[in-house]
This record gives structure tokens, C-alpha cells and sequence, in this order.
């Protein structure tokens, strides 16, 4: 064998040595929950970080505070967020620097997505929910897909809990499918900090990747008050 | 090191120092964020045929538990008729089994004078067509008049089939209204671009189909054309497990787009029961 | 593509083979080709998903366990270096002195890390130089490992390693664990390997939360973890190394020789 001048040596066959494929992709767990208000928004995540059947490190923040008014949430392969959002915040610095401002909620959403559209051919594996204040101050939450669509919306659960926690929230929070007169009721924040810290508790029961404690953070006009709240650590 | 020399073996890469300097590292990060510069520019992966490859990644997915959902759209439609283009959509995004979102946009709102929608990957669709849309703004600022729908569905066109291969996926319809009178263009990721009276694209466009040409006629009044579209794009909610959520209306009139009605499909179900009833009788 | 979108300039055929060579799309080879003789990325040829390389360890050191304690960080690994099944080299060290404020050991392949090391060791020197006595810190060094790890992992060609970094940071004990796809989390307590299922159990049960460990308990919980991890991993030996980071500087210490007792292997029975 002879590949660009240099001979190739065969390989050796070393007993005792396994042979594993590598997987640029690892399942992390976590899961992510946000709601919006007229004048807050709450993002909760838990902070178990695991693989397989080993659970890595129980207090691992999940939530990037990214500026006063913007926090994101990413769970999934965790190399890949601590890369994905290390980029962000550098490019966040630069739009400061450059504009002499502060990024605004709407512009990190849009500029997140088109971040993670770079890599279609071999995406992030992440799942992020964006919460923040908008330019009015109203709450805002944006979920993303692993490659990139984005979606605003009031509120949403992602991560390995998602598809057990959001119908949590469209029955607390949308009040879907309830002959209500009118309009749909307004939560408080207290009462969405409560329905977040609910659906956790419940996800721990039922999924392996989520528990330890969950890391909420409120976010309103005064700043971003962090809260934590205790799980099974089973 | 004289011998290494001799023979050369001093140039080959594995002579060298492996570095991992600041330099290295950021050419690499450049390469994360060469589509904020230039849209056209995604990075490339580290394999070859990735449609293919990112398979075999995930076909471990039992063992390692990493699957790639990507949001998909599904149900649309458009026509042309005498009064403009109509087009209707449902608003389901479905990332494998699970139902990501009920309330998914999918037209988008290029501008004033073209609507793009939306089925395929979610986040191939909405990027591109915001490439689309500056695009046309400049168009527009070069040529002082709007760009064409023909024009801009070729855009869209080249893009497609620049990336053909490398596993896009969408399947759009561009409508719009120019000197040419209403326009509707069919543009799908293998490349391909059809003009056409009548479109629907998606997995639910076989029921759509269906009540679309049995009602379709080009005098249609607009009324009767945006009831026909929002009919249409019911009943696929109803057979097809992928479609659903809330129908949305547009109507490209000669003076811009205009959005005629976004309602779920329940309250439309309710409709029409009650309409089907009161005939009977 | 169109005109006047070229806002970053492609340099002709700038990912091309060199003159005769084949083109091989997206690999990570182009070291040649580029003509930057300094900028040398890893040496790979063509195969499966563009390029094939390396994708087993093959000279591997096992586990390495690290614990934070008042005022330090402690790290300990074996002194084993297999060979697949062989036991081959058996006095090689697997833990380090960076500088005085930093500390880490390595798990994996040992050939990659023998190679990450002299870029590290270049890095030191680099400090030396300045001579303005920064030296860095243990979570430059973590943060540091973390992008190259993920940056080789993203180019299919791994370097097959679990690294712990501990150190000083701001006079506060820090402690990380980094592997290789760059997944990287910091702990109270870490280890790689077989030391996460058989070490990490007993050092936190030694945990009491919100109290720390003197450095004496920390040194006997680790001696406790090295005999178990060379009771039950075929690849460890009975001798391990341990390097301590505290605010009068970092040292190396040992070979310490577990305590065997194999007096109750006669006690077990049944097969």
C-alpha cells in the first residue's frame, strides 16, 4: 500500500484491544422548560448530566444567561452546546462591541438559527429553547429544531423530558381543548414558576436523564433571579 | 534530521508539530459562522454523500439513543385563478412521531408581493427563503422595480439544485403577482421549477388534491376560491395523520398579499357537520 | 455564486489536491495543498465517510480519579501503560504537574496523549518566556482541551482520551473532566473509565454535603479507590501516582503500592 509517497503499515492485530466505532454524537439528557408572560418569562432546566446508564455530574447549569434580558437552554450532545453556545456568546461580545449595544432577544433568536443552519450536513445535536424579554418587555420563548427552525412561541418543553412535559404544559398553560368562555386565562409568574418546578418533578419520576435539581431562572425588567429546586436523585 | 531531509520525509505532515495553536483554532471557529457573512457558505461536513453518512450515524440510534428528528411541514396548496393566488396551509410540524408545534407558519412572507410556503424540512424552507428575500430586496434596489416571480422562483431554483444531493429537503410553492399578471411557481430541492394553475405539495396533498379539482374553476369569485382553499386543506387534516392544527388563507391580490383567515381545524370540522347537516334536511 | 456576493474571496481551488494527487472531498488532509507548510492538520487518508482513521486505542492507560479537597485538588492514576491485554510498559506516569497552579491526568490512548502533551508542554514554555509569571490556569487549560477534543471530533479523527484537570483557580480548588468528543463537566469528585463505576460511588460516600475533605482524607479515599480499581479492572497495577495542587504549589508523589489482600480469595466459592 501506497498512499501519497508514504507506506501505509498494516494493522496490527493487538489482542485485548477492542475495536469501537466512533459516534461524534453522545446522549446527554436534560430537559428544558419556559414560559412566557406579558411582563417575565421563566426557563427551567434539570441539572443531571448523563450517558447511557451513567450519570456524569448532578449539578450542571444548563442555562446560558446570554445578556440581561436572554437565557438559553440546551440539552442534548453536551459537547455540542458547550460549542454551540461558547459561539454564541462570542459572537454576541462582537456585536457589542461592533454596535455598542446589547443584542435584543428577537436578534439572538434569528442569529442562533442561522448559526446552527451552518452545520446541515452535520447538525448540532442539541435541543435549545431561547427565553427572553422582547423589545416591548414582553415574554418570549423560541424553540429551535436541531438544525435550525425556529419557532416563537409562549411556551414549550424541550429536551429528552420534552415529549412528556409539553402536553403538561398545553393542558396548564394553553388550556387546550377546554370550552372556555372568552379569553384564555393569563398565569401569573408565581404560578408559572410552580407549573415549571410540577413538570420536573414529574419528569423525574418517569425519565431516567432527568432529576438531581432543576435550575429556574426569572427573568423580568429588574434582572434574572435564579432559583433551585431540589429532585429525586435516583 | 539530515537523513529526513534527504529523503524528503521532512515535508510530510506527520514531521511536523501537530499544533492546536490560537490560529488553528480560529480558522476553525471562522468556518462556524461562514454563513453570517454569506449565506451561501455552509460548512461542509467531514464526510462525503451526507445524506448517506449522517444515516449511518444515526442507524445505531437503538443503542446510543441519538435520533435527528428534523421539524417537518406538511399539508399545502395554491391556485391560480382570475382573481389572484390563493394559497392554504395547515400548521403541524411533526419531528418524527411526535407533534413539535400546532401552530407552525408556513407561508412565508418574502414581501408585499410574494409568499413563499413551506414543506420539507422547516428549517431548510425558512432559511433559504429569507436568502430569498434579501435576494429580491436587492433585486429591487439594483432594477428599481420588483423582481419577477419567475425570477425569483429561479433563485430559489439554483440554490435547490446547488446543494443537490447533500440531502435538502423541501418542496415549495412561490406566489406572487407582477407585470405578468398572478404567478405560481413549484420549486422542490431536487431542483426542479414548474409553473402551474394548480399545486399541493406535502403528505396530506392527495386528499387536498381531491376536493381541489372537483371545486377548481378559474372564474371562481374570491369568496368561493378562498372557501375552496380552506376546504381543501381541512379535509387532508382530517385523513392525514400528519397534517393539522390551524388553516391559514392568503390571497395575492394584484395590490399584495392579503391574509384572509387563520382557524383551527376543529372549529372548521364543527362548520362544516353543521353544513352537512342542514342540506340533509 | 451570484455576482457580487463573493464577500469571503475563495482562493483558487483553495480546497484542491496538490498537482497529481486526487481530490478527496471535505477530508481533513489538505495539509500540502494549502502550501502552509506550518499549519499541519492530522495525517489521514480516504476511506468510509471520507477519511479513515485511527478508531481504537491501542497502548491505553486505564482509570484516573480526581477529588477536590480544602484548599486543593488531588489526582491519581496507576502507573500502567497496556498494551491491549499485555501489561506493557508498567512505570509510566499518567498524572502531571502542569505548572503550579495546574494539575491533570490522562486515561485513553496514551500514543494521543503523548502528543497533546508536547503541545501542552510547548504552551509552558511559551509562559516561561514571557516571564511576566501568569502561568495558566487550570481552567484555561480544561476550556483549552475542550475545543481541541471537540474540534478533532468533528473531523471524524479523535484523540481517544479522558483527561481530569484540577488546579488552582483564583486560589479556588477546580476540578474538570474533559473526553473526547469534548464533552467537558467540572465536580467535586471525577474519574474516567472504570474509575466512574467502581471510584466515583466511593468517593461520594465519603461526601458530606457542604463539608470538604481534608487533604489526608482525600489522600485516603484515593489510596481506598486505587486498591478497588486494581481488585476488579484487568488493565490497572498494584502501583499508581498522585499528583496534589495546593496553594504552595503542585507536586508529584509516589509510586504508592496499593494494599493487597488477597486473603479473601479463599473465601469465595461457588464456581
Amino acid at each position: 500500500m501506497n498512499f501519497m509517497g508514504i507506506e501505509q503499515f498494516p494493522d496490527y492485530k493487538v489482542p485485548g484491544t477492542q475495536h469501537q466505532d466512533f459516534s461524534p454524537y453522545e446522549s446527554n439528557g436534560g430537559s428544558i422548560v419556559a414560559i412566557a408572560g406579558d411582563d417575565y418569562v421563566v426557563i427551567a432546566a434539570d441539572t443531571r448530566l448523563s450517558s447511557g446508564y451513567t450519570i456524569h455530574t448532578r449539578k450542571q447549569n444548563k442555562l446560558f444567561q446570554l445578556s440581561g434580558k436572554t437565557v438559553l437552554g440546551s440539552t442534548g450532545c453536551w459537547c455540542d452546546t458547550l460549542a454551540l453556545t461558547a459561539l454564541v456568546k462570542a459572537r454576541m461580545q462582537m456585536y457589542e462591541h461592533t454596535h455598542l449595544k446589547t443584542m435584543s432577544t428577537d436578534a439572538i433568536a434569528q442569529m442562533l438559527s442561522i448559526i446552527m443552519y451552518n452545520k446541515r450536513f452535520f447538525p448540532y445535536y442539541v435541543s435549545n429553547v431561547l427565553a427572553g424579554l422582547d423589545n416591548e418587555g414582553k415574554g418570549v420563548v423560541y424553540s429551535y429544531d436541531p438544525i435550525g427552525h425556529c419557532e416563537r412561541a409562549t411556551y414549550r418543553a424541550g429536551g429528552s423530558a420534552g415529549a412528556l412535559l409539553q402536553p403538561v404544559l398545553d393542558n396548564q398553560i394553553g388550556f387546550k381543548n377546554m370550552q372556555l368562555d372568552g379569553e384564555i386565562p393569563k398565569v401569573s409568574k408565581d404560578r408559572a414558576v410552580a407549573i415549571a418546578t410540577d413538570t420536573f418533578i414529574s419528569a423525574a419520576e418517569r425519565d431516567i436523564y432527568t432529576g438531581d435539581a432543576v435550575c429556574i431562572n426569572i427573568i423580568t425588567k429588574d434582572g434574572i433571579e435564579v432559583k433551585e429546586v431540589q429532585l429525586r436523585k435516583d | 534530521m539530515a537523513l529526513a531531509e534527504i529523503c524528503n520525509i521532512s515535508d510530510a505532515p506527520y514531521m511536523k508539530m501537530r499544533n492546536f495553536t490560537t490560529s488553528d483554532l480560529e480558522q476553525e471557529s471562522q468556518r462556524y459562522v461562514s454563513n453570517l457573512m454569506n449565506p451561501y457558505v455552509l460548512q461542509a461536513p467531514p464526510f462525503e454523500n451526507p445524506v448517506e453518512n449522517l444515516n449511518k450515524i444515526q442507524a445505531s440510534s437503538d443503542k446510543t439513543g441519538i435520533k435527528i428528528e428534523f421539524d417537518h411541514g406538511t399539508t399545502t396548496l395554491g391556485f391560480k385563478y382570475k382573481g389572484g393566488v390563493i394559497l392554504a396551509v395547515d400548521s403541524r410540524a411533526t419531528g418524527g412521531q411526535f407533534i413539535g408545534s400546532q401552530t407552525m407558519k408556513k407561508i412565508v412572507e418574502i414581501n408585499q408581493f410574494l409568499l413563499g410556503t413551506l414543506a420539507g424540512g422547516a428549517a431548510d424552507c425558512v432559511y433559504w427563503d429569507r436568502v430569498l428575500a434579501k435576494e429580491c430586496r436587492l433585486h429591487e434596489l439594483r432594477n428599481k422595480e420588483r423582481i419577477s416571480v419567475a425570477a425569483a422562483s429561479k433563485i430559489m431554483a439554483n440554490i435547490a439544485h446547488e446543494y443537490k444531493g447533500m440531502g435538502l429537503s423541501m418542496g415549495m410553492m412561490l406566489a406572487g403577482y407582477d407585470k405578468r399578471g398572478p404567478g405560481l411557481y413549484y420549486v422542490d430541492s431536487e431542483g426542479s421549477r414548474t409553473p402551474g394553475n394548480v399545486f399541493s405539495v406535502g403528505s396530506g396533498s392527495i386528499y387536498a388534491f381531491g376536493v381541489l379539482d372537483s371545486g377548481y374553476h378559474w372564474d371562481l369569485e374570491d369568496e368561493a376560491a378562498q372557501e375552496l382553499g380552506r376546504r381543501a386543506i381541512y379535509h387532508a387534516t382530517y385523513r392525514d395523520a400528519y397534517s393539522g392544527g390551524i388553516v391559514r388563507v392568503y390571497h395575492m391580490t394584484p395590490n399584495g398579499w392579503i391574509n384572509i383567515s387563520n382557524t383551527d381545524c376543529m372549529e372548521l370540522h364543527y362548520k362544516y357537520e353543521e353544513e352537512k347537516k342542514n342540506k340533509k334536511h | 455564486m451570484y455576482a457580487g456576493h463573493q464577500v469571503i474571496p475563495q482562493q483558487f481551488w483553495s480546497n484542491g489536491p496538490a498537482p497529481g494527487q486526487f481530490y478527496n472531498f471535505t477530508g481533513g488532509y489538505n495539509g500540502l495543498a494549502t502550501g502552509s507548510a506550518n499549519q499541519c492538520k492530522e495525517y489521514t487518508t480516504p476511506g468510509l465517510f471520507g477519511t479513515q482513521h485511527s478508531s481504537s486505542p491501542i497502548t491505553t492507560g486505564t482509570s484516573v480519579v480526581g477529588i477536590k479537597f480544602d484548599g486543593g485538588v488531588m489526582i491519581a492514576a496507576d502507573n500502567l501503560v497496556s498494551y491491549g491485554s499485555l501489561a506493557r510498559y508498567q512505570d509510566v506516569q499518567r498524572v502531571f504537574k502542569v505548572n503550579n497552579k495546574t494539575i491533570m491526568g490522562a486515561g485513553g490512548d496514551f500514543a494521543d496523549f503523548q502528543s497533546l502533551k508536547r503541545s501542552i508542554d510547548q504552551k509552558i514554555v511559551e509562559d516561561l518566556c514571557h516571564g511576566d509569571d501568569l502561568e495558566m490556569k487550570p481552567k484555561s487549560l480544561y476550556n483549552w482541551l475542550t475545543r481541541v477534543f471537540y474540534n478533532r471530533r468533528s473531523r471524524f479523527n479523535p484523540l481517544w482520551l479522558e483527561m481530569v484537570v484540577g488546579g488552582l483557580d483564583n486560589g479556588e480548588p477546580f476540578l474538570g473532566h474533559v473526553d473526547l468528543r469534548g464533552r467537558a463537566y467540572e465536580d467535586d469528585v471525577v474519574a474516567t473509565g472504570f474509575g466512574k463505576h467502581l471510584a466515583l460511588p466511593l468517593v461520594r460516600e465519603q461526601l458530606v454535603e457542604g463539608k470538604k475533605l481534608t487533604q489526608e482524607q482525600a489522600s485516603d479515599v484515593l489510596r481506598k479507590c486505587m486498591e478497588v480499581l486494581y481488585y476488579r479492572d484487568c488493565r490497572s497495577m498494584p502501583k499508581y501516582s498522585v499528583v496534589v495542587c495546593t496553594k504552595d504549589g503542585s507536586v508529584v508523589q509516589g509510586p504508592f503500592n496499593v494494599n493487597e489482600n488477597w486473603q479473601l480469595a479463599t473465601m469465595v466459592k461457588g464456581y
